[in-house]
């Protein structure tokens, strides 16, 4: 079970004028994900989704607060929360001069997979993934779609526990976003837990079991799609998200 | 279970080895060695073994005795008498090399300073040496005293061996100029792909979601930006040693003298690269670890070549020997102990105390930079 009890983030910002300012990107953000479900993380950009779950990826340390990630947390066991989690981001660029199986091969190693398993999952999630006939080409050499299968792929080598996916749709076509789809699905039934954050509300009530709202860095509104609209007296998200930021205007 | 450290070496030597412009510049630079070394030799031989026809065309704006004329001969002189004015004009249509004027006793030489004025300079001065000493022979029969006890009243004879050929030292000094050149330029090639390729790539942040400590990450790049380094240097020494061999039979100025190095001075060389190979590197992690794009990195960097030679000059031009406190003092101490190696002069305890030294600032660094790497700032720009 992953549990975020009270996150904060604080970052150093220069004004035009030169002078230091500091502000939090996430201002005390608390929730929980249990085995088997997607939560959804959204809000529009510069809510503070990124931060939050960059500092569930352990890529960055929260100011305040704590993650803890099946008992445990990363001041004293950040490899092995690591080594439970696959970090996808619409951002994430992976290494262009290398191809797909040695991507592979070495995020398996850098998980520590059992080198006698290493190929037979290489295998086995290529075909999945129906990458074979790509696999062994340079990655700069591949399209946007089967970059991102190779990127969805390295994500699965280690067979992780969590999944945290930020944008991972962001600026891909329908069928390269599909493909995402199905796999956050899949997984879901195999009883991982999937973070997925978009701000593309329709999508996320597709496919989120529970969602979380942040908006300028705190949670504003948490439950599963259904609660939410019946809470906010509205047939979608994105209705239900303006609802209770005050529309539009309010946020001109 | 491998250790990350060397996971990581072997992702950064793979992206180094698929890079063409890292792989290009950790392996022109040494090419450039031999290219160098011979092209200087044939410069320093052409500069050592001037024909006399380029610097024996003298201008005399007086009258010449016999005796002069024999001097000439001797000497194979090409005497153009003439006025002074057209002897100037003839000198400055390059005619002539050097044109002589006499009033009363004085004879004066008229000229610019350049190589074949200069070789005829002392040509000139040969001719009016020999022309007094005849003057002088002659005054002496006049008075009746043999000359020869008065010229020859003492003898000298020179017993000077020259222990350094300074073509030799030369073209030894050149190709360790380009010996560093070469590993520094590498280190900061792979450095700025390493490092700051890695965050415009946008590939930094898929690095860090891997169970990988921050530490780690920075000591594999710190090995595999060393070991580029070090495969120049490597090369570089295999490519000089080459070069020389082949100087060695190919050029009469290095005839009898000892150009190509030691057993153990190839050894000492060995051991330096690697040294200054880790060196440059924990520097240019340094420099580069603050950078967030190519263009940044390179700019940062491109000084960290220049400063490579800077100590060195220094040390050379101020004609610094090392001591046990220079042999302390990081980058100073390298450029030392290259002189000495070159010079031949190497002593253990200073290599040693440079080494410790050198070690100890790149343990420094290192950590520094892994202290900051956690940091946002380092990470990203935004």
């Amino acid at each position: 079970m992953l549990e975020v009890k009270d996150v904060k983030k604080k970052f150093v910002r220069y004004t035009k004028d030169k002078k230091k300012e500091e502000f939090y990107a996430d201002k005390g953000i608390s929730f929980q994900a249990k085995e088997g479900t997607i939560v959804g993380i959204l809000g529009p950009n510069g809510a503070g989704k990124t931060t939050l779950l960059r500092m569930i990826g352990g890529i960055l340390e929260p100011t305040d607060g704590s993650i803890i990630i099946d008992k445990l947390n990363y001041d004293k066991n950040e490899i092995e929360i690591k080594k439970k989690i696959a970090y996808l981001s619409g951002n994430t660029k992976i290494y262009q001069s290398i191809s797909g199986y040695e991507l592979l091969k070495m995020c398996g190693e850098l998980y520590d997979v059992p080198k006698s398993e290493i190929e037979g999952r290489i295998s086995k999630i290529s075909k999945e993934l129906e990458m074979e006939s790509f696999l062994h080409n340079r990655i700069s050499n591949l399209s946007t779609g089967q970059t991102q299968r190779v990127n969805i792929a390295r994500c699965l080598v280690h067979d992780p526990k969590y999944y945290i996916l930020d944008e991972a749709t962001s600026g891909l076509d329908i069928i390269s976003s599909q493909v995402i789809l199905d796999f956050i699905k899949k997984e879901k039934e195999n009883g991982k837990i999937i973070l997925y954050s978009t701000h593309y509300m329709e999508e996320a009530e597709n496919i989120c079991d529970y969602v979380i709202m942040i908006h300028k860095g705190l949670v504003i509104k948490e439950g599963t799609p259904e609660d939410i609209k019946k809470a906010t007296k509205t047939t979608n998200l994105r209705d239900a998200f303006f609802t209770l930021i005050g529309g539009v205007e309010n946020e001109k | 279970m491998k250790s990350n450290i060397f996971k990581i070496l072997k992702k950064e030597l793979r992206e180094t080895i698929r890079d063409k412009k890292s792989l290009m510049m950790m392996l022109l630079m040494p090419f450039i060695i031999p290219a160098f070394a011979i092209g200087m030799s044939f410069f320093y031989e052409a500069m050592s073994d001037t024909p006399i026809e380029n610097y024996n065309k003298l201008g005399f704006a007086y009258e010449v005795t016999d005796a002069e004329k024999l001097i000439f001969e001797e000497l194979q002189i090409e005497p153009v008498y003439d006025n002074v004015d057209s002897l100037k004009e003839q000198y400055e249509k390059g005619e002539i090399n050097l044109y002589i004027t006499r009033e009363d006793k004085t004879y004066t030489l008229h000229g610019d300073y350049d190589e074949s004025t200069q070789m005829a300079d002392a040509l000139a001065m040969s001719y009016l040496e020999a022309y007094k000493v005849y003057l002088q022979s002659e005054y002496l029969v006049e008075q009746e005293i043999n000359p020869l006890e008065v010229i020859d009243i003492l003898r000298v004879q020179e017993d000077i061996t020259m222990k350094k050929n300074p073509f030799v030292e030369m073209i030894t000094q050149e190709c360790f100029m380009f010996l560093i050149m070469a590993l520094a330029m590498a280190a900061v090639y792979t450095t700025t792909d390493s490092i700051a390729g890695e965050k415009e790539k946008g590939t930094l942040e898929t690095l860090l979601t891997f169970p990988v400590k921050s530490k780690d990450i920075i000591l594999g790049k710190f090995l595999s930006i060393s070991i580029s380094s070090i495969v120049a240097g490597l090369l570089s020494i295999v490519l000089m040693l080459g070069s020389l061999f082949y100087l060695d039979g190919a050029f009469t100025i290095y005839e009898d003298a000892n150009i190509i190095p030691s057993f153990q001075t190839i050894c000492y060389m060995i051991f330096m690269v690697v040294i200054y190979s880790f060196f440059i590197s924990g520097l240019c992690i340094a420099v580069a670890s603050k950078t967030k794009t190519y263009k940044e990195a390179q700019s940062a960097l491109t000084p960290v070549s220049f400063i490579a030679f800077i100590p060195s000059l220094i040390a050379t031009l101020m004609g610094l020997k090392t001591t046990t406190v220079f042999s302390l003092i990081p980058f100073l101490n390298i450029s030392l102990l290259f002189n000495d190696m070159i010079a031949g002069n190497i002593n253990l305890i200073n290599l040693a105390l440079g080494t410790f030294s050198s070690l100890i600032f790149i343990v420094i660094v290192l950590s520094i930079i892994i202290k900051q790497y956690k940091s946002e700032k380092v990470l990203f720009s935004n």
